[in-house]
């Protein structure tokens, strides 16, 4: 044992363990400081998300190259972590090792290969940097992950050139055959008289790069390698498409927290998001707004929100340990601008892809939900409609008692109060009660349940808005009289289960209004629909049309709902997929109440979708949303495609008719 | 009985409680002061000893009418489509813009009836006499002057406003190019109303923002709104479903906005709109 | 529109109320001026004892505290309405002093009496200006502005006056939800007006024919023109 490296060795770990430790403690009481979220449910579900999402690296190989890359560099690092004790160790003492791990020669072997693999990942991620350049790390700090990638590189390379170094000595523990690539570096180094001096540089180079890296880690993006772990565990394990609901009837004395005004009032978990991401830029490569052209980019959010963490945290917690108030500036428009707030979507395509689990809905809101209740800053247009969703309970403005007027001379039954509920409560929703595009797919719906004798019926003008828009816009007020209105009425009426046309609707009260004493079964109407195929209580015929299916948002992504309208599109014609389908989808551009906001600046989505659907070849768009149906239609107009918007029900309903239309010609040429 | 700022509609219905018609005009008190205004119709009206005082229902004719309601403690029917004469007098009037009626009985010894123009179709007849108001204005009381217009202040842009105009026409895709517009603002003009346009237009530069009608351009409310070569998408919607009617012009039958309209032409604007402005013309 | 079973009133099942525009308008200024200027301001309805709710959204916005004519629901003609109105800002001056300024809308959106805060303003001996979308303090006086041949006609009215505004005058805020909260515990003082007989009398409420939208095809082409001339001669544009 050498004494003096004994001791310099102790110095060094010191220091870096101070730094590290105290910048840690930072962290984790910043994280502390953080508002108070549930997300202590369901743990095994929580450990099967951390398997397949971080151990499984599942999020990231969707992407091959890079996925591969990383996977390379994570499984790398978590075979390579006994080596740091091993180096540490042989720093102090040239002839010890880890007690029988160190002498093993499988071990050996899988840090050769692993090390291979490793430094193989970073000649690929320098190579996607530098010569492919992907548009998702525009806006990344790139020096400060090439300085990373180049640590992860030296850490390697001094790995290989110590094992290299030991074998040419002899000093190797384990069967030099077992470390094939080690094997071959030593060769040129046998017998050298450098060597030895190599072997001393190598191992202390190698654990200096390592403490280095250890403190570095708590001051970059790199914190990822501790936090993603924790951040993917405790992320949602069901229900996407909620929002945690607030409480406002909070004590006297609580303050109610009315969303995220500055950094003290994000939540723990909204801390840790911010704190994980890695600037990979998938959730920007995929985000409906940064693609035509709008200020909002997913990463830039929750990078800009680190930052603002980084700098007003502290303050918030000193101010806290010596009992005064913090001065702290607003996150809009310091971190965010007010148009990076509004241009949001809410479609998730950016919770789907990031790989360490941030969700990036939920700071949306909480933003949204400040400037709309505090501040009451926000697009006028959209107060036309908060205004008409609070006092006229549907966003429209249109009288409630007009609500059952698109089923007149379909002999559909309302329900009035008092009387016994049907099997399956049919709720409409707003669009299609209002708009004239939009009910097209309700009154197929109806004449479809009928021809199937279904016992269904609709509200009428008992039925009000589920408060969707309210709350996506961030007015969770407005958005909470009514869901307690609608419990109410359902509650009354004893429904149990639903069927409704509107993606939202099906998100709202099947996964939102539990949080409100609202529990019944929701079924989405393609769902419905396509079990009546199944059980062959409706017959349709596939006709010649070439139909592409644009998924939904709040059913694909939010709510995991995408064979059962394939399975009706397929009954009706013949389907070709967008390249952008299923979890993947493109939104239409109408949610996070966008339906009621226009677009000002870059191209407008619905008709980038609107595109994307012409592009298949495809004659008929299918949708299952009636907000998509108006959106996509209106897109279709405008590029002049040659495209029809039709809602899936209408389409079953001209199959049936068409199989119908066979039948009675067979039987008519038969008699 | 006189009219005041006489729209032809209050003539029709004046006409019915007697004739001759006298007239009081707006312009007799200048600069106009709405309380010396009333003090004149309050003194002509006893002078000839009227049975009925009638005004258009313009914002001006019935802040006057009001006001010599209350200086003369009567009552007050405003924005009345239809009246007899009788005791008591009976009148339907409009509510919530004319989209509910109301009927009413008037009790009064003198009826003081505001009629609102574009409500109905006019009959002509005679026209009213105007009275020599030059003896009254020197019996007007200073307090009377207290609320006068002190001044004026021109609106940014000159012709009709967009959000005031009672008829508005609009001209959206189908109109083709800036220079398209010009049949548009020839209707326009012989209607008495403004120009309009979609959001559409504005993008393409054939208009300025300004005529922007729509969820984020104007909100308007005409009596008349007419749309020239428009689909009727959502947004646009918005920002004139307030119109009271709407005539539709479009080469599709199955634009949106057909469901949305009242009245509807299908064919080519470029041909429609000429022939409407020439029909117009050849009543005038 | 669905009217009552007995055609006095719609029919209010399904209906939400709410604050007109025109009032909306001129409870933002009041707001908007006593922010400026520092003072009180009250907010007043005469209606059934729904009406609270547009009371307390009217205070949401920022009002002091709100006085109540409660109603038992059946209609109020004009000149009734600005008899008890009269009535009660007399009581409350005798209290808590005289307004500077009380605002009323131009015209009530459902019966568009015009005449309410006119006969007000006769009353109570104070100057008004009406159909205002312009309105500013200066000193002892009023500048207001309203609307007419394409510009805007400019008063200086003393105070204390009376205005009635319009839709357009400001663009009202959207109450936060402390706001309301706090509006919830703000006073309402409430009493119930013995109502005069009409005599401008409802006798009946109908809904003229042609409701709902379904387009009337007048035409095709060049040769529907005389068809549309007739149809906007029929409405009164022409």
């Amino acid at each position: 044992m050498n004494p003096v490296a004994a001791a310099v060795l102790a110095v060094v770990l010191i220091v870096a363990v101070t730094l590290f430790a105290r910048r840690a403690v930072l962290l984790y009481r910043l994280v502390r400081m953080g508002k108070p979220a549930k997300r202590f449910d369901d743990i095994p579900a929580r450990a099967r998300a951390e398997a397949v999402v971080v151990i499984g690296q599942s999020k990231l190989l969707q992407r091959l190259l890079p996925g591969l890359m990383h996977a390379a560099i994570f499984w790398g690092f978590i075979v390579l972590l006994p080596t740091i004790a091993i180096a540490l160790i042989g720093v102090v003492d040239v002839h010890a090792t880890l007690p029988w791990l160190g002498r093993q020669g499988w071990y050996a072997l899988l840090v050769d290969i692993f090390a291979l693999l490793v430094l193989a990942g970073v000649v690929t991620a320098f190579v996607i940097r530098k010569v492919q350049r992907p548009r998702r790390f525009a806006g990344s700090h790139s020096a400060e992950a090439d300085l990373i990638l180049l640590l992860i590189a030296g850490i390697v390379v001094s790995l290989f050139a110590w094992h290299a170094s030991r074998i040419a000595l002899g000093f190797n523990e384990y069967p030099a055959v077992w470390a094939p690539i080690s094997g071959l570096l030593a060769r040129p180094l046998r017998g050298a008289s450098w060597t030895p001096y190599l072997e001393r540089a190598a191992v202390w180079t190698h654990v200096l790069i390592i403490l280095g890296f250890l403190v570095y880690l708590t001051y970059s993006k790199h914190l990822h390698i501790f936090l993603a772990a924790v951040n993917v565990f405790f992320g949602r394990t069901r229900a996407r498409g909620r929002l945690e609901p607030i409480d406002f009837e909070a004590a006297e004395g609580d303050e109610v927290r009315f969303g995220a005004a500055t950094v003290s009032d994000l939540t723990w978990k909204q801390m840790v998001d911010t704190m994980s991401c890695t600037e990979c830029g998938r959730c920007q490569d995929v985000c409906p707004a940064f693609n035509t052209g709008k200020e909002l980019s997913p990463k830039l959010l929750i990078m800009a929100l680190r930052d603002q963490v980084l700098a007003e945290g502290p303050k918030a917690l000193s101010a806290r340990r010596s009992g005064s108030t913090p001065q702290l500036s607003p996150l809009v428009p310091n971190a965010v601008t007010d148009n990076v707030v509004w241009d949001c979507v809410t479609c998730g395509a950016c919770v789907r892809e990031c790989p360490v689990g941030i969700e990036h809905i939920d700071h949306i809101v909480d933003l949204r939900r400040n400037l709309v209740m505090v501040e009451s800053r926000f697009p006028d247009e959209a107060a036309t409609m908060l205004r008409d969703v609070d006092r006229a309970s549907n966003p429209w403005g249109k009288p409630q008692s007009d609500r059952a007027k698109w089923a007149e001379g379909l002999g559909v039954r309302v329900l009035e109060a008092g009387e016994p509920a049907p099997d399956v409560l049919f709720w409409v929703g707003c669009a299609p009660s209002f708009d004239e595009r939009a009910r097209q797919g309700a009154i197929s719906t109806a004449k479809l349940l009928k021809e199937a004798h279904v016992d269904f019926a609709i509200l009428g003008p008992r039925e009000s808005c589920t408060g969707d828009p309210a709350r996506r816009m961030g007015d969770e007020y407005t958005f909470q009289k009514l869901a307690k209105n609608n419990v109410g009425t359902l509650n009354e009426a004893k429904v149990r289960k639903i069927v409704t046309t509107c993606p939202h609707c099906f998100n709202t009260i099947g996964n939102e209004y539990a949080d409100f004493g609202g529990r019944y079964e929701v079924v989405h109407h393609t769902e419905f629909l396509a079990e009546l195929v199944r059980e062959g209580r409706l017959k349709p015929l596939a006709g010649e049309r070439t139909i592409t299916y644009h998924d939904s948002c709040y059913l694909a992504r939010h709510n995991d709902v995408r064979e059962a309208p394939r399975e009706l599109a397929a009954a009706a014609g013949q389907v070709v997929e967008m390249r952008r389908n299923r979890e993947r989808t493109f939104c239409c551009g109408a949610g996070g109440a966008r339906m009621w906001m226009e677009e000002r600046r870059g191209r407008p989505i619905n008709e980038e979708r609107v595109r994307e659907a012409a592009g298949t070849g495809a004659e008929t768009l299918a949708v299952a949303c009636p907000f998509c149906t108006v959106m996509l239609d209106d897109g279709v107009r405008t590029t002049s495609a040659k495209l029809q918007v039709i809602d899936l029900a209408t389409l079953l309903a001209e199959a049936v008719d068409r199989r119908r239309a066979r039948d009675a010609q067979a039987t008519s040429a038969d008699g | 009985m006189e009219g005041n700022e006489a729209s032809l509609q209050s003539l029709t219905l004046a006409r019915k409680f007697g004739e001759p018609l006298r007239a009081v005009h707006m312009e007799a008190v200048q600069p106009f002061a709405p309380d010396a205004m009333t003090a004149l119709m309050a003194m002509v009206a006893d002078d000839l000893d009227v049975s009925s005082v009638f005004a258009a229902g313009t914002d001006r004719g019935n802040d006057v009418m009001a006001r010599l309601a209350a200086r003369t403690g009567l009552p007050f029917a405003a924005n009345c489509i239809a009246a007899e004469p009788g005791d008591p007098v009976t009148v339907v009037r409009q509510r919530w813009g004319g989209s509910l009626l109301e009927d009413a009985l008037l009790r009064a010894p003198r009826a003081l009836i505001t009629v609102p123009p574009y409500a109905f179709r006019v009959t002509d007849g005679p026209a009213p006499i105007d009275v020599d108001v030059k003896p009254y204005l020197t019996r007007i009381e200073p307090e009377d002057l207290q609320v006068q217009v002190t001044g004026h202040v021109a609106a940014a842009g000159g012709g009709v406003s967009l959000a005031e105009a009672k008829v508005v026409v609009s001209g959206g895709r189908g109109v083709g190019s800036k220079e398209g517009f010009a049949i548009i603002e020839e209707l326009a003009g012989l209607l008495g109303g403004a120009v309009g346009c979609s959001r559409v237009v504005t993008s393409a530069g054939w208009r300025p923002h300004s005529d922007q009608v729509g969820q984020t351009g104007t909100k308007i409310a005409p009596e008349l709104y007419i749309a020239c070569g428009i689909s009727g998408a959502t947004q646009h919607m918005a920002g004139c479903k307030g119109a009271k009617r709407i005539l539709a012009i479009n080469a599709d039958a199955e634009a949106p906005i057909m469901q949305n309209a009242d009245y509807a032409v299908v064919g080519d604007l470029k041909e429609i709109v000429p022939a409407i402005s020439a029909e117009i013309r050849k009543l005038k | 529109m669905v009217l009552a079973d007995d055609a006095m009133a719609l029919e209010t099942r399904h209906l939400g109320f709410t604050i007109s525009p025109h009032e909306e308008c001129g409870v933002e200024e009041a707001v908007r001026m006593i922010e400026a200027a520092g003072g009180e301001s009250v907010v007043l309805t005469l209606g059934p004892p729904e009406a609270v709710e547009q009371l307390r959204d009217a205070m949401a916005l920022g009002i002091d505290r709100a006085i109540h004519l409660q109603t038992d629901g059946s209609e109020w003609d004009g000149e009734a309405t600005a008899g008890a109105i009269v009535d009660a800002v007399r009581a409350d001056e005798a209290t808590s002093g005289p307004f500077d300024l009380v605002f009323f809308g131009n015209e009530s959106a459902d019966s568009g009496g015009f005449q309410v805060g006119l006969r007000v303003a006769r009353a109570l001996g104070r100057p008004c200006a009406t159909g205002l979308k312009g309105v500013k303090v200066e000193g002892g006086s009023v500048r207001c502005e309203q609307e007419a041949d394409g510009g805007r006609d400019v008063y200086a009215v003393p105070m204390p006056a009376v205005l009635t505004v319009k839709e357009g005058l400001n663009l009202p805020r959207y109450p936060s939800v402390p706001g309301r909260m706090r509006a919830a515990r703000k006073p309402v003082a409430a009493s119930t007006p013995a109502r005069p007989p009409a005599r401008l009398e409802l006798v009946r409420l109908v809904v003229p024919a042609g409701q709902g939208r379904r387009a009337e095809l007048l035409g095709s082409g060049a040769a529907a023109a005389p068809a549309v001339v007739e149809m906007l001669r029929s409405v009164g544009v022409l």
